[in-house]
């Protein structure tokens, strides 16, 4: 009689573990394809304010047509990206542009000072910031699902859950991977 | 707060002649209720206590844009944004949870630092939301309370005495060990209420850090703070602790009874994790 016990009391303690590790294997795959919508929600709004950032410098730098059009033509990348590689490269790629545009409208102290452009300016550096944190909580959340996956018991319900290892967010950002230049001057 | 009012309750009882021991659960009954209102309505209280007006993006771009930057880093809710009329530069956060937090700032704060020095105290408000300070601040509180309550108790039995009243008196040793329980208890519930307040400080800190994994701004807003002699003008003890810099004169208290940390020690904290190397190359 206690036999019985004892096996329909190990019985129920493996379904407990059970449905608490299929539990958090989707929550934490929740947490993923929330924290990848948190980005391109942030890209989004990037390239939102880029037409008109572009118009405001435009009325003082005129005749810096290429530098625009590389920028139009990141923006209309990054638009038709899909998957995580491919909206990261086009993000890098669109920071880029961006960086050379604000570098432009350094030379131009009226542009610098005009309300609009200030305005705007805080605008992209802060949504800038905003792709920077839900691109660090992305990869946070995705460390953390794939760890559970990998490791021990989470690996043999990671198949009945439907959960599968997610990419890393990674930025290919070539001014950020650049050796600092050190002078001995 | 609520041992407070469960103080009064029990006072009062005392004068109308209660003296016996059943009084004492329905005063601390009221007092947990008490400590559950204000719990609950801490955003309100504190708002109004302090004057701060909740504002959105359109009245202070910046400061929403730094705010609702840390939520996404952190994966919180975005808590209500407000701002203090008061020169003192200093902020504050509160709400009971991170659904129905608040996070306060200055105008002089907002005046003396700049943008990455904001997000330092920004990170280290929601860090608090975060870390679930004010429950940790009314568990405190309502602990605090209680071993007053009880010290309280243990006085009045020994003078009254406990049923052995007709024998031959109360034991003069049981009196007096009741008297120093009764002036060292709320003593010990201060310096209780005190050390918690500046461990969740320190927390706070480093949870911010996890954040925005940039330590600099916060210790370079930290190095302002410390620099800046001016002083929240209300110095209200009941929301001493919720400030990031304490409104109260550091050198009118002693280091034990402080609410916070010696600046100088978190600064030196924040140091030394812009030491250990770069935080924020994550895979």
């Amino acid at each position: 009689m206690t036999g019985i016990y004892v096996i329909l009391g190990v019985v129920a303690l493996l379904v407990v573990i059970g449905i608490v590790q299929y539990n958090k294997l989707v929550r934490l795959n929740v947490a993923v394809d929330e924290g990848f919508a948190q980005i391109e929600v942030q890209l989004q709004r990037r390239g939102d304010l880029i037409p008109n950032l572009v118009e405001t410098v435009k009325g003082y730098a005129s005749h810096e047509k290429e530098t625009f059009e590389k920028v139009v033509q990141a923006r209309a990348q990054a638009t038709a990206a899909q998957g995580v590689a491919a909206v990261a490269e086009a993000d890098g790629m669109l920071t880029q542009a961006l960086r050379g545009l604000l570098a432009v409208a350094e030379a131009y102290p009226d542009l610098k000072a005009s309300a609009n452009f200030l305005s705007l300016q805080e605008e992209l550096s802060g949504t800038e910031n905003k792709v920077g944190f839900a691109r660090q909580y992305y990869n946070d959340t995705v460390r953390a699902l794939n760890e559970s996956i990998v490791s021990i018991p989470g690996k043999f319900f990671a198949g009945p859950a439907k959960v599968v290892e997610r990419d890393f967010y990674v930025v290919d950002d070539p001014g950020k991977r650049a050796v600092p230049n050190v002078s001995f001057n | 707060m609520g041992s407070l009012t469960a103080f009064v309750i029990y006072a009062v009882a005392l004068y109308l002649g209660y003296t016996s021991v059943g009084i004492i659960p329905v005063a601390v009954g009221i007092s947990l209720i008490s400590v559950w209102g204000s719990f609950y309505n801490s955003d309100k209280i504190v708002l109004t206590m302090t004057g701060a007006k909740v504002i959105d993006h359109d009245t202070a771009p910046q400061l929403f844009n730094l705010v609702h930057e840390i939520t996404i880093a952190s994966g919180m809710p975005m808590p209500k944004v407000a701002i203090v009329e008061d020169d003192a530069p200093n902020a504050f956060a509160t709400g009971r949870d991170p659904e129905h937090a608040v996070i306060a700032f200055t105008t002089g704060i907002l005046r003396v630092m700049d943008r990455e020095q904001l997000q330092g105290v920004a990170a280290h408000e929601l860090a608090h939301v975060a870390n679930r300070d004010t429950l940790v601040s009314a568990v405190a509180a309502t602990t605090a309370g209680a071993i007053a309550l009880m010290s309280d108790f243990l006085l009045r039995i020994s003078l009254f005495g406990g049923g052995r009243r007709d024998s031959n008196g109360s034991n003069p040793f049981v009196l007096i060990a009741a008297l120093v329980a009764a002036i060292l208890a709320p003593i010990a519930a201060v310096l209780l209420k005190a050390a918690i307040s500046r461990k969740r400080e320190s927390l706070a800190d480093a949870t911010a850090v996890a954040f925005t994994r940039n330590p600099t701004g916060l210790r370079r807003a930290l190095e302002t703070l410390a620099a800046d002699s001016t002083v929240v003008h209300q110095k209200s003890n009941a929301v001493a602790h919720l400030w990031i810099e304490s409104p109260l004169d550091s050198k009118m208290t002693s280091r034990l009874f402080a609410t916070h940390p010696a600046i100088e020690e978190r600064i030196a904290n924040l140091r030394a994790l812009e030491q250990t190397g770069p935080l924020n190359e994550s895979a």
